[in-house]
């Protein structure tokens, strides 16, 4: 296992350079005046065709490709991705200041998704067409087919317009306060796990409150993924020889269930958990911007609409290290799950 | 056992998370919450040229006088003790001398006393810093008559050459001419212009970052222009990530920068030992979201004293409990439409077949000032602010917007009257536009509702002065519309323009001038049009100093704006403001719209 794991690390360069090839290609189809929209975003900022071409060619716009191309990952073989126009900042830094607040809402959004999705989507099939099985299917078809920007909307104005309890946002003023005051250390930019770190738990529970809301928003979408998922499985799972065998067996309803045919109906269940780890780490636009948290999704989707190349890259190449670094994961994981599944 | 302990975990968790809501509903008087939007893009002040950077700057760094609170004719001393007036005898030679005696006493936020060798740095930064695309023009044109450093080098070297590519010897020639401009006498700081140039002290007031105060001492530390005359080279034209001061604020004003975070927030303190007295309130905190209900809700709950409201969700704050909204404040601001005389039509979609064969527009259709007329009469104005404005706003009378001088709210204008229009076209290109009709496509930047609905507009009107007339409407990204627009491959195109300083030579110059903004967009027929019929009469108007004089010379150039019937002067529309009513202290400035000045309020 450990030499596949190797092998796949060793590919990843090469994977990277692949995308942002194709994506600098892509960027450079547009013309040097469409590509100055990065540094000109209003009409005011138009300043007679000297000026224009002055900031093409100070920022190297009309080079050839491959020059451009080249001095991107000259810069980046130093650890240089260039600057993010659109952030403002050097691209890694943007990266870097976005990443712990997606990999916060990330995380906790997956406690709930993948543990209350499985043990609904086990308790649906278990319970096959009885009160309980319709119920959750039917919350599972409304949690599906609400757009993630209008429960959003809802919880938010209903748990803080109306109430007042789940403010927008990552911390309160006060807790903002402390947060970047000398005294508290930033291990991790987690705000829950640094307010653990730094035994002050105000912060944590600060920076619980300010989460609720938008896990619940990413959770009511992705849950119903999940429970689907591992419903159908686990009702294909539960039709097989092995569990018919271990219940005459005299085997207990619970283990049966929960030993046997969980552990068999979850292979799918992790590919799709997969995907949706994927996409969490990758940020996401609309509950990033309905609750305020500065997240990669809005970083990404900003430089793409600016057309800022390095922001592009930087992004494009923060996810595809991302998309081998969870499929690797989820290999490893069939692994663990399904004993037979060897990894070459 | 073990469930039970689970049970009492969760409920002690579920306790405390709420116990934190009740401690954070307690407001605090002295921090102050504006909720914005969009980025902020640079804190340097002779970088910055948008209006959400120079809020920041408009608090940290002080300029030499300011508006007195928002009236534009009213200068007051900030950093200079006196405003150079020719009574007081700091404006001389004829306006070409202007004299600024500096405030003692005054300390930057690190401690650094302020000093005229401070002053003179500054400007001369911003005279070497001169990003493309930056505000630094703005000076140059009183100090110089020039629009910029390479056309100083120019004029020096007597040949072209890039400021960043001087020799030191170079450098120092070019110095040399800079620093005749900016003198320092004593405790005064003595500005030798050329040619009189009226709205110099409009352009050096507070609230344009362009003439902030910046502490040489400290500027040289962070690795800002050394103040050495042969280092221009190193120091012109740098990008955001080799600017030294990007991030960073050292001013005199009655806020210190704490914390930015790009995107998402910016924190000042109170200056508490700034040279007035301090400022009411203690904090302020500027967040930027973009989602508009989120903004919403943070004004409803209070956790925000100011927000930032787009036109469209006006009638979702109007009768907010607790909320105070003030409309109809005067925008020094046009809102207008290109027509290019001579449009690229190779490789050019929205001219169609290029041709006056009815299935298209030749490159010169809009030279035609029958046709520019046609397109002028088929336009509902009032329907427009009414409507799409929801009457926030009032009709543009010519390039130059209230309040400014050469603005007469009884001159002519444009009005819909389809029988007018129907007369030009018919007699455009000698009837041969009629018979045989055209086909235009017409773009907007899309996610502009207001430019949208006023090409729809038309489109609606001039269809229905010919069946054989027929206009296309397109919405495209930004990038494309600016490719069309530098390519000159637009046809028509809504465009906006907002005061740089309060002077008419500052809207004249972009809409007019056959080397403006817009102007140098409109193609060769309307740049000889211009070079002979408006830039004698532009410089006119700016090297004069008798008001009267200048009034007659801006009221001629509005009067050819409609003669020649050369753009839309579509809106000019108001300003608001959406805060609670708690706020104290707030008042309107047209140049400083929409930033806030701390300074001025409490809660």
């Amino acid at each position: 296992m450990i030499s596949y794991i190797i092998r796949r690390f060793l590919i990843l360069p090469v994977i990277l350079l692949g995308v942002s090839l194709l994506i600098f290609s892509m960027i450079m189809m547009l013309g040097p005046y469409q590509r100055l929209s990065t540094y000109i975003t209003d009409p005011a900022q138009l300043k007679g065709a000297e000026d224009i071409d002055q900031l093409v060619t100070k920022y190297g716009l009309d080079d050839p490709w491959y020059e451009q191309y080249g001095r991107w990952i000259s810069g980046v073989a130093q650890g240089d991705f260039g600057w993010s126009e659109s952030a403002g900042a050097p691209v890694t830094r943007a990266i870097a200041d976005r990443f712990p607040a997606t990999i916060e809402l990330a995380l906790l959004s997956l406690i709930p998704v993948i543990f209350g999705g499985i043990i609904l989507g086990v308790v649906s099939a278990v319970h096959h067409n009885k009160i309980i099985d319709h119920t959750i299917r039917i919350f599972a078809v409304i949690g599906w087919s609400f757009p993630s920007f209008v429960f959003g909307l809802l919880v938010l104005m209903i748990f803080y317009g109306v109430l007042g309890w789940l403010p927008p946002g990552r911390l309160s003023n006060w807790a903002t306060e402390i947060v970047r005051s000398a005294e508290f250390v930033n291990y991790t930019g987690l705000y829950i796990l640094d307010g653990i770190l730094n035994l002050d738990f105000s912060i944590v529970l600060d920076a619980i409150r300010h989460m609720i809301a938008p896990v619940i928003t990413i959770s009511i979408l992705w849950w119903a993924f999940i429970l689907r998922i591992t419903r159908s499985n686990m009702l294909e799972t539960l039709k097989k020889d092995y569990i018919r065998t271990a219940r005459a067996k005299g085997l207990a309803d619970n283990i049966v269930v929960y030993k046997h045919a969980v552990r068999n109906a979850l292979i799918p269940v992790v590919t799709v958990a997969g995907q949706m780890v994927l996409g969490l780490a990758g940020g996401l636009v609309i509950v990033e911007s309905i609750f305020n948290i500065r997240g990669l999704g809005q970083f990404m989707a900003n430089s793409a609409q600016q057309l800022d190349y390095p922001g592009v890259l930087g992004g494009a190449l923060y996810f595809g290290f991302l998309l081998i670094l969870i499929n690797l994961f989820v290999d490893v994981s069939y692994a663990v799950i399904d004993p037979r599944i060897r990894l070459e | 056992m073990q469930k039970k302990l689970v049970v009492f975990l969760t409920l002690l968790l579920v306790v405390s998370v709420f116990s934190v809501v009740g401690a954070q509903e307690v407001t605090n008087p002295d921090t102050f919450v504006e909720v914005n939007m969009g980025t902020i893009d640079s804190l340097d002040p002779h970088f910055q040229y948008d209006s959400a950077s120079a809020e920041i700057i408009d608090n940290v760094y002080e300029n030499l006088i300011k508006f007195n609170e928002g009236d534009i004719t009213d200068f007051m001393p900030h950093l200079a003790t006196e405003v150079p007036t020719e009574e007081n005898g700091l404006i001389r030679e004829n306006g070409t001398v202007y004299e600024f005696p500096i405030r003692e006493g005054v300390t930057f936020q690190n401690g650094d006393p302020l000093t005229p060798e401070d002053v003179k740095y500054s400007f001369l930064r911003a005279l070497i810093q001169d990003r493309d695309g930056g505000p630094v023009w703005m000076i140059y044109e009183p100090l110089f008559q020039k629009g910029s450093l390479a056309d100083v080098v120019t004029e020096v070297l007597g040949e072209e050459k890039s400021p960043s590519d001087l020799t030191a010897a170079e450098s120092e020639e070019v110095y040399a001419y800079l620093e005749k401009a900016v003198e320092v006498d004593g405790n005064s700081v003595v500005f030798h212009l050329p040619k009189a140039f009226p709205p110099f002290l409009s352009i050096i007031a507070q609230g344009n970052g362009l003439g902030a105060i910046v502490d040489k001492e400290w500027s040289v530390e962070q690795g800002d222009w050394d103040g050495q005359p042969d280092s221009i080279a190193e120091y012109t034209n740098p990008t955001k990530e080799d600017d030294p001061l990007f991030d960073k604020m050292n001013g005199t004003g009655p806020y210190e920068l704490v914390e930015w975070v790009n995107g998402e927030e910016v924190i000042l303190n109170r200056n508490d030992d700034y040279w007035r007295e301090p400022a009411p309130i203690k904090k302020v905190i500027i967040r930027m979201i973009d989602e508009w209900s989120t903004r919403k809700l943070m004004l409803q709950r209070g956790d925000a004293d100011i927000v930032y409201v787009d036109k469209q969700y006006m009638s979702q704050v109007e009768n907010m409990d607790g909320v105070e909204v003030i409309t109809g404040l005067p925008n020094i601001y046009m809102g207008a439409g290109l027509m290019n005389f001579n449009i690229v039509t190779e490789g050019n979609p929205d001219v169609h077949s290029g041709k006056l064969d009815g299935n298209g527009i030749p490159s010169n259709f809009f030279s035609d000032i029958d046709v520019r007329k046609g397109f002028l009469y088929s336009m509902n104005y009032e329907a427009f602010i009414n409507d799409v404005l929801n009457g926030d706003g009032q009709k543009g009378r010519g390039p130059i917007p209230e309040p400014l001088l050469g603005y007469d709210e009884n001159s002519p204008t444009y009005e819909l009257d389809l029988e007018k229009a129907e007369e030009h076209f018919k007699k455009a290109f000698d009837g041969e536009l009629w018979e045989k009709g055209f086909e235009i496509t017409i773009l907007y930047n899309s996610g502009n509702d207001v430019r949208k609905s006023a090409v729809d507009m038309l489109k609606y009107y001039v269809e229905q002065i010919n069946p054989k007339f027929k206009v296309n409407v397109r919405g495209i990204q930004w990038a494309t519309y600016l490719d069309k627009l530098i390519a000159n491959k637009f046809t028509l195109g809504f465009i906006a323009w907002g005061a740089d300083y309060a002077d008419p030579h500052n809207f004249v110059v972009p809409f007019l001038g056959s080397d403006g903004t817009y102007g140098g967009f409109k193609g060769k027929d309307y740049i000889n049009f211009a070079k002979e019929n408006i830039d004698p009469l532009i410089d006119e108007g700016i090297s004069s100093t008798d008001p009267a004089k200048r009034e007659e010379i801006y009221k001629e150039l509005q009067q050819i704006a409609y003669d020649q019937a050369l753009d839309f002067y579509l809106y000019q529309p108001s300003a608001q403001v959406v805060m609670r009513d708690w706020v104290e202290g707030w008042y309107y400035d047209p140049i400083r719209d929409p930033g806030q000045y701390f300074y001025s309020l409490d809660k």
